[in-house]
């Protein structure tokens, strides 16, 4: 589904983009993410496809806002069977519900139900109306961080089988790795779209990349056969855009900078020396702050730290492999 | 009880009900439009409609008086003669009460969670289903303890009543006026009497208010 979209009040946006299976949206808060979701809804005035001028009871789309907004006066089934016509409501809504895992619950308010569980009669009350798409606003923010991923998993996967293209709006980057397409937001349009492998391994500006979780990133200008990022030259393949002397951005994730074992032959390129400033656990990995000719940010999974024993304070060698090392266009004055 | 007191309790009662039941119709449509909207010249309609608050009931009852009266516009508009009758008072009442229903209405529109409206829309239900099944469920404690507030505020009343109605015995004397009336005939135990039944009266009303008001923050607390 290609999707066309002008809106003018209460953010200014033009958004052209695709929305193929599970869809993901991501971006900042304040970009205009639920603005565009409330405007496909018809809930916030817009020109353009599809639907463009429908009033929202005339949209075959379901929206699941953020707080879901589920009637607390209403049973699960009640909620499922408002949008219903005709007879056998009851009968209809509980097959609905039996289409989400939740026939157990079909007679418990919502305030009785855990975020999840709220979440599918959600999607079962939204899948009574029939739609063509559906439209979810951040998905993930009514869920406990613990269970998320598996709740997050298990909502995707009701979506696919139900086969309606869904729209996800998200700053979770989290969300972006069930996609089955990614777009990235910036203030006021799309950044970039694609299927999500293609867009978190080469991201086409800065910002999408720091949105993508590149934690390093830098300003360069471009040299013979690399980079130089300060007086420090890099070698890596040059895209076909880029010409000697011209500035770019360089980003590296954190988890690809690669420590040097002192008891190994060096990689031919990229080694640079300097001292780990810091280094402390996050989850089941280390993350480590590098000071040397560049300041670098890393990720060591807990096999390398058994293996290496680092401590904050010692002299380290890092390495940046021209494969993992990821040139964008843009110059140094759009400070991410 | 002198049979007298149960004639203007009587009376009391009848013109608050009705006043009460007209600022239903009337103020539900007003509180939406308040709670809602926006229009040119909102702020100063509702300060017009806040007016009885401050005015001295006299000075209402005045304005009220010279409208309803056989030369005044409502006699050229309708023909209709109401000062010192049953509907004079009960024309009184709705606009001495509106700020009162008017006020309350709107809270309870406005403790409306919004999204709840927005998503019944996406669902594709019409105006009227959405008013049956998702605002009125959810508003009426608020809309009722308002009405309630306005029939205890009428009963209650008394400068304006005094000036529109007059104290016309089982015409437009109306209970409070009644006790009024007694204490300047110095019939201190009858007035005791009635100002008794009263106090009670007007303390059911207001804890039915208060036990309605907090069934409207119920379901706000649990969505």
């Amino acid at each position: 589904m290609e999707v066309h979209y002008l809106i003018r009040k209460p953010i200014l946006l033009e958004a052209c983009f695709h929305i193929q299976g599970f869809t993901v949206l991501l971006g900042e808060s304040g970009v205009g993410k639920t603005t565009l979701l409330r405007a496909l809804a018809g809930l916030v005035p817009a020109e353009g496809r599809p639907y463009g001028g429908l009033p929202p009871e005339r949209r075959p789309v379901g929206y699941l806002p953020q707080d879901l907004a589920l009637f607390p006066h209403m049973t699960a089934w009640e909620n499922v069977a408002f949008p219903l016509k005709g007879g056998n409501l009851k009968e209809r809504a509980l097959a609905l519900l039996q289409r989400v895992g939740l026939l157990d619950h079909a007679h418990k308010r919502p305030h009785q139900l855990s975020g999840g569980q709220r979440q599918r009669v959600a999607l079962a009350r939204a899948l009574a109306r029939s739609p063509e798409l559906l439209l979810l606003d951040e998905p993930t923010s009514a869920l406990d961080p613990l269970t998320k991923d598996r709740i997050l998993g298990e909502l995707v996967n009701l979506i696919r089988q139900e086969g309606i293209p869904a729209l996800a709006v998200s700053h979770d980057p989290a969300l972006a790795r069930m996609a089955d397409w990614l777009l990235v937001m910036g203030r006021g349009r799309i950044l970039q779209e694609g299927p999500p492998e293609e867009v978190l391994a080469s991201p086409k500006e800065v910002e999408v990349a720091r949105l993508l979780g590149y934690e390093n990133l830098f300003p360069v200008r471009i040299g013979e056969g690399g980079v130089w990022l300060g007086q420090v030259h890099l070698h890596l393949p040059l895209p076909p855009w880029a010409r000697p002397g011209q500035e770019a951005w360089l980003g590296v994730r954190a988890e690809e900078v690669i420590v040097v074992r002192e008891d190994r032959p060096p990689p031919p390129q990229n080694v640079l020396e300097g001292v780990l400033a810091s280094l402390y656990p996050e989850g089941l990995a280390y993350r480590g702050h590098f000071q040397g000719p560049v300041a670098l940010s890393l990720l060591l999974p807990r096999h390398v730290q058994e293996r290496l024993r680092l401590h904050p304070g010692q002299r380290l060698r890092v390495a940046l492999k021209p494969h993992y090392l990821h040139l964008m266009p843009g110059q140094a004055e759009e400070v991410p | 009880m002198d049979p007298l007191f149960w004639t203007a309790l009587r009376l009391s009662l009848e013109v608050a009900l009705l006043a009460s039941l007209i600022l239903l119709l009337l103020g539900i449509p007003l509180a939406w439009l308040m709670a809602f909207h926006r229009f040119p010249g909102k702020s100063l309609l509702e300060a017009i409609f806040l007016l009885p608050l401050v005015l001295p009931p006299t000075v209402l009852g005045f304005y009220l008086l010279l409208f309803l009266s056989p030369e005044g516009p409502w006699h050229k508009l309708t023909g209709l003669s109401w000062a010192f009758r049953f509907e004079g008072l009960v024309f009184a009442s709705v606009l001495f009460s509106l700020p009162f229903a008017l006020t309350a209405y709107r809270e309870a529109f406005l403790s409306l969670d919004r999204n709840l409206l927005e998503v019944a829309r996406t669902l594709g239900v019409g105006k009227a289903k959405i008013w049956t099944r998702v605002v009125l469920p959810l508003v009426w404690p608020g809309l009722l303890s308002g009405t309630l507030l306005a029939f205890a505020h009428t009963l209650g009343e008394f400068g304006v009543v005094l000036m529109v109605g007059g104290s016309i015995p089982g015409k437009t004397q109306m209970v409070s006026i009644y006790i009024y009336d007694l204490v300047q005939a110095l019939r201190f135990a009858d007035a005791a009497k009635a100002a008794l039944v009263l106090l009670g009266l007007s303390l059911a009303l207001l804890v039915a208010v208060r036990s309605l008001e907090a069934k409207g923050r119920a379901w706000k607390s649990i969505t």
